[in-house]
C-alpha cells in the first residue's frame, strides 16, 4: 500500500518566496485517492488474508499518516525517509517505492490514481513497470475469487471490469465504499507498530540528479470581483448576463 | 476551510500521540456527522440514533474507564474527547458525559462483578444507552433531601418517586437511579420495561435541543434484589459520579468557546462596514482578544487538571473550579460572539446562538455556578454556606 501524505484539501496554501510555504499549513493528510486504495486493500486482506503493508516516502512527519493508516488496520509499516521530496523527480520516487515494495515481497501494490498536490499520476504505472507488473488505473474496486484479482474501473461508457493477476498495481480513483474510520481500539494497536525506517540509499537508489528543477510556485489568480445589481429594474439586465455571460439559464 | 482550533499556549505538544489521535478522530466525526446535522436534529428535537451508534463505534463511551470492554483511555483523552464533541454541540457532549461518566462509572466503581460484566461491554458499545436519576423536581442543589424511597420487600425491592431533568433518560435501556433506603441513599439499576417505571419526555426547551431530557417516574416499581449497587452509600455514590462528569464538562465548555471564538473570528474578518473588515476596529479586536485570553486560560485549567485526575492527585473543589470557570467564560464568549456576529449572529447559519442557549443548561447543571462557588467557599473558609441549619 503505497501513501503520500499531503496538505489537507480543506487547507490554506500560501506561498511565499516562489514557493509553497510547508510550514503554513495547518493540516497534513494521506492523500484522499490513497484513503480509497487504503479501503480496498484492507477489503481484500479481510476477504482472502494477507497482510497490508503501508509504505510512504517522505519527510519525518509522514510517520504520522503511516501510525493513522495502522489505526484503521495497516499491519506493518515502512517509511522511507525524504526530507525534502521536491529535490527527487517522479521517476527517483517511483525507484523508490518500487524498491520498497520488492523489500517487502508484496505481490499486489495499491496506490492512489494522483497525490492531491502535485497531481502528477505517474506512480502507479512507474512503480508497475519497474516491478514488471500489471498495472489498472482509474480503479473504484477490487476483488479476488482467491485466483484471479478483479478490478472494476472507470471506461468510456461507464464501467469495466478487469481481471489481472500477480504481481499487479492498482492506482485508484474514488472507491464505491465508505472509508472505515479509526477507533480507540486500533489507536491503542497503532501505538505498538513502529514504523521500520530506511533511507533511499538503504534500499541501494541513487537519488542524486533530479531531471526536474521547479521554477516556482504561484497561488491562483485571485477571481474577479463579483457584481451586484439592486431593485427591480435591474431584473432584465441581470437575466441577461445569466443567460449570455455566464450560460446558466 | 478546515477548523483550526485556538492553541495558543501549544497544549497540543503535551499530549501523547495516542491523545491527539483519539481528538482527531472525534473531530472529524464531529465536522462530518454533527455539524451538518446539528440544526437539523435541534429543529427536530431528537439525538439522532446513528450518533450513538458511531460513538460506540469509536470506542470512546465510558473513555476511562479499564477492564469489561471499555477503553481504559487518559483522563486527558476523555476531555478532549468532551472537547470535541461540545464543539459540535452540548447535547452530543451530554449524551456521552451521562453514559460514561454518571451511568458507566457507578455500575464500573460500585457495581458487583455481575452486575459490570452484564452492563459495561454493552453500554461502551452504545449497544444499551444508560441515564442518571438524581435530580427530582423539588430537589436540584439539595439532593440530600431527595424523597425517592425504596423498600426491601424481601425478595424484591419497591421503588416510588420521580425524578426530573434526567438526559437520555426516554431512550435509556437503563437508569442508575439514587434512592433513599431506610433513609441511606443508595443507588439502583432500574431497566426499560421494569413494572411501575416510565420515562416520559420532557419538551419545551430552548437549550440542549438535541438532546433528550426526561422525567422518571416510579409507581411501586419492583427491581430485583440484584439490582442495587453493593458497593457504596450515601451521596458519596452520585458526587463521585459527578465529578468525572464535572471533570469533563470543564473540556466540553472549551469546544464550544472554540466554536464562538473560530465562527466570531472568520465573521469579523469577512464583514466589511464603512468599508473595513470589522476585524480591523479596536473595540472588535479587543472581544477577541478577551476570547483568546479566557480559551487559553480554561485550556491550561483543564489540562492540569486533567494530570491531576490522571496521576490521583485531585482534588473536588478543583473540579469545581474548572467546571464552573471554564463553561462560564464559554457561555460570555458565545455572548460576545453573538454580538460581533451582529444580526446574523441570531441566525442558525452560524453556531453561536445555539451554543450560547445550550451554555445556559451547563451552566446550570452538574452543580450550578452558584453552588460551585458555595463549594470553594467552604473549602476556603471551612465554613459551609448551603443551608443555615448547622
Amino acid at each position: 500500500m503505497l501513501l503520500k501524505q499531503v496538505p489537507d484539501t480543506t487547507a490554506k496554501i500560501s506561498v511565499s518566496g516562489g514557493r509553497v510555504d510547508e510550514s503554513a499549513v495547518s493540516k497534513w493528510s494521506m492523500s484522499p485517492y490513497d484513503e480509497y486504495a487504503l479501503e480496498s486493500a484492507l477489503q481484500l486482506k479481510e476477504a482472502g488474508g494477507g497482510e497490508v503493508v503501508a509504505i510512504t516516502c517522505g519527510p519525518a512527519r509522514a510517520a504520522k499518516m503511516l501510525t493513522d493508516a495502522a489505526a484503521v488496520g495497516a499491519d506493518s509499516l515502512l517509511h522511507i525517509l525524504v526530507e525534502d521530496l521536491s529535490t527527487l523527480d517522479s521517476t527517483q520516487v517511483q525507484a523508490i517505492l518500487a524498491a520498497a515494495v520488492a523489500r517487502t515481497d508484496s505481490d499486489i501494490v495499491f496506490c492512489g490514481k494522483q497525490a492531491a498536490d502535485t497531481n502528477a499520476g505517474s506512480t502507479g504505472p512507474g512503480v508497475a513497470h519497474l516491478l514488471d507488473a500489471s498495472c489498472v488505473t482509474m480503479v473504484s474496486e477490487v476483488t479476488s475469487d482467491g485466483g484471479s484479482i478483479t478490478a472494476m474501473r472507470a471506461s468510456a461508457g461507464g464501467n469495466e471490469r478487469v481481471a489481472v493477476s500477480a504481481p499487479c498495481v492498482f492506482a485508484f480513483d474514488k472507491g464505491i465504499t465508505e472509508l472505515r474510520r479509526p477507533n480507540v481500539r486500533g489507536i491503542m494497536m497503532a501505538k505498538k507498530k513502529v514504523a521500520e525506517t530506511l533511507s533511499p540509499a538503504d534500499l541501494g537508489v541513487d537519488t542524486g540528479g533530479s531531471s526536474v528543477s521547479t521554477k516556482g510556485h504561484t497561488p491562483p489568480l485571485e477571481k474577479p470581483p463579483g457584481q451586484q445589481f439592486e431593485g427591480a429594474e435591474s431584473v432584465a439586465e441581470v437575466v441577461g448576463k445569466l443567460r449570455d455571460e455566464a450560460n446558466v439559464i | 476551510m478546515a477548523y483550526e482550533a485556538l492553541d495558543f499556549y501549544d497544549i497540543d505538544s503535551l499530549l501523547t500521540d495516542e491523545e491527539r489521535m483519539v481528538r482527531d478522530m472525534v473531530r472529524d466525526w464531529v465536522d462530518e456527522k454533527v455539524i451538518p446535522n446539528i440544526e437539523k436534529a435541534c429543529r427536530d428535537g431528537v439525538f439522532p440514533d446513528e450518533w450513538r451508534v458511531d460513538l460506540g463505534e469509536m470506542g470512546i463511551l465510558g473513555a476511562p474507564l479499564k477492564g469489561y470492554g471499555c477503553p481504559g483511555l487518559s483522563y486527558i483523552a476523555y476531555g478532549l474527547i468532551c472537547q470535541e464533541l461540545e464543539r459540535g454541540d452540548s447535547g452530543v457532549r451530554s449524551f456521552a458525559s451521562v453514559q460514561g461518566s454518571l451511568a458507566m462509572y457507578p455500575i464500573w466503581d460500585f457495581g458487583s462483578e455481575e452486575q459490570k460484566n452484564h452492563y459495561l461491554p454493552r453500554m461502551t458499545t452504545g449497544e444499551w444507552i444508560g441515564c442518571f436519576g438524581l435530580t427530582e423536581p423539588d430537589y436540584g442543589s439539595n439532593p440530600g433531601d431527595m424523597i425517592t424511597r425504596a423498600e426491601d420487600k424481601g425478595d424484591h425491592y419497591l421503588l416510588n418517586g420521580a425524578k426530573m431533568w434526567i438526559t437520555n433518560g426516554t431512550i435509556a435501556d437503563l437508569a442508575v437511579v439514587w434512592a433513599k433506603l431506610d433513609g441511606v441513599i443508595r443507588g439502583f439499576i432500574v431497566e426499560k420495561g421494569d413494572p411501575g417505571f416510565t420515562a416520559p419526555e420532557m419538551t419545551g426547551k430552548h437549550s440542549l435541543k438535541a438532546s433528550v431530557t426526561s422525567e422518571l417516574v416510579f409507581q411501586d416499581c419492583v427491581i430485583p434484589k440484584d439490582r442495587i449497587l453493593p458497593d457504596v452509600e450515601g451521596l458519596r455514590g452520585p458526587f463521585s459520579c459527578l465529578n468525572n462528569a464535572r471533570y469533563g464538562i470543564s473540556w466540553g465548555a472549551i469546544g464550544a468557546a472554540q466554536s464562538c471564538f473560530s465562527s466570531a473570528r472568520e465573521y469579523a474578518l469577512s464583514r466589511i462596514q464603512f468599508d473595513h473588515p470589522i476585524a480591523s476596529f479596536q473595540l472588535v479586536q479587543n472581544k477577541l482578544a478577551w476570547m483568546l485570553r479566557e480559551i487559553t486560560k480554561a485550556q491550561l485549567l483543564a489540562y492540569h487538571l486533567g494530570k491531576k485526575k490522571d496521576d490521583g492527585t485531585w482534588i473536588a473543589e478543583q473540579i469545581s473550579l474548572a467546571k464552573m470557570n471554564n463553561v462560564d467564560i464559554a457561555l460570555e464568549i458565545a455572548r460576545m460572539a453573538r454580538d460581533i456576529h451582529g444580526a446574523n449572529g441570531i441566525l442558525d447559519e452560524y453556531p453561536v446562538m445555539r451554543h450560547m442557549a445550550n451554555l445556559e443548561s451547563v451552566k446550570t447543571y452538574e452543580g450550578t455556578h452558584d453552588i460551585h462557588n458555595l463549594i470553594l467557599g467552604r473549602h476556603i473558609t471551612g465554613i459551609q454556606a448551603f443551608t443555615r441549619e448547622p
